[in-house]
């Protein structure tokens, strides 16, 4: 095989090729594939551990090989993010979640819903997964999830742009 | 993809992984060696050059140039096809003028050998000090023969 070949790899194939001959050249191009969207979805989550929760999912995956029994790397990724995330928040209780850029009043918007809602939807923004996956992630039904999600961004658009504007009403004017 | 989609895109693009926990992560990489196939290396490198070798062989094998250096060895047609075979010096005509034997020849060519045999038969008995060429002699031993004397 040629050195650049597995540039054309998919995710999963590069995956394979790393544990099978380690190559540190087909690790690197795995891992620019997902670093900044795992930082960023780390981040907005928890933003005091990203860190080190990136770091024991970098590792994880560098040790032995994820059983991806059929799902896509990018799934298991956000997956395993997602349970390093909880736990890390169960194990240190006290570190609130930091403000990563407090000048975009979007991300900031965000950092205000709720737990669930806002990994709903970065899940599926951030880290373009379907419904559906997400669900899955939080265990929860499609229908739900997708009430979760449609709350979510309406609350940010109200966070955003303020309330939603009420038809006019014409108070009765008493004599 | 919606506005809002794009808006939270444009926003979220700033926040990049920074390069301490890139280099941390490449870190823990490097520790696990690359597997090295020295079998494979080895037999790549036995094939390449008796494939190499076999490229010089084929280049250099006299059989290339068999054709090239033996054309008598040619069919025959192949060498009447050729142009060089037929080839005459130019310049052949205008000499022709200052050959003495060019009426001679003319009439030989145009099939009268009276003249030519008259000469032939001058020449054997030697009263001639002319002596002809050696295509006229020629075409006088194959034509003169049945020709009646004077």
């Amino acid at each position: 095989m040629f050195r650049k070949d597995f540039q054309h790899l998919d995710d999963e194939a590069l995956l394979e090729y790393y544990h099978a001959t380690r190559n540190l050249a087909a690790f690197r191009q795995l891992y620019a594939r997902y670093k900044d969207t795992l930082y960023r979805y780390c981040t907005q989550m928890n933003f005091a551990g990203a860190g080190a929760v990136l770091e024991e999912l970098w590792r994880n995956l560098l040790e032995r090989p994820p059983e991806l029994c059929g799902r896509l790397l990018r799934t298991w990724l956000f997956i395993r993010a997602d349970r390093l995330l909880r736990n890390y928040a169960g194990s240190d209780p006290e570190i609130q979640p930091g403000d990563p850029t407090p000048d975009n009043p979007l991300l900031n918007g965000l950092q205000q819903l709720p737990r669930i809602e806002r990994n709903i939807l970065l899940l599926h923004l951030e880290c373009q997964m379907p419904l559906a996956t997400v669900a899955d992630i939080e265990r929860l039904s499609l229908k739900r999830c997708r009430e979760h999600y449609q709350r979510g961004r309406e609350r940010l658009d109200e966070i955003l742009h303020g309330p939603k504007r009420q038809p006019w009403r014409i108070e009765e004017v008493c004599v | 993809m919606s506005v809002w989609e794009h808006r939270y895109r444009d926003a979220a693009a700033e926040i990049t992984s920074p390069g301490a926990l890139d280099e941390k992560i490449l870190l823990r990489a490097r520790q696990f060696k690359p597997v090295r196939r020295e079998s494979n290396r080895v037999l790549s490198g036995v094939a390449s050059s008796c494939a190499a070798l076999a490229v010089i062989v084929l280049l250099i094998h006299p059989a290339q140039y068999l054709g090239a250096l033996t054309p008598s060895q040619r069919p025959a047609d192949s060498a009447q096809a050729s142009p060089l075979m037929n080839w005459q010096q130019p310049g052949r005509e205008p000499l022709a003028a200052a050959d003495p034997w060019f009426a001679l020849r003319s009439e030989v060519k145009a099939g009268n050998y009276r003249s030519l045999c008259q000469h032939w038969r001058r020449q054997q008995r030697g009263s001639t000090s002319e002596k002809l060429p050696r295509d006229l002699e020629n075409e006088a031993r194959d034509h003169c023969r049945i020709l009646p004397t004077h």
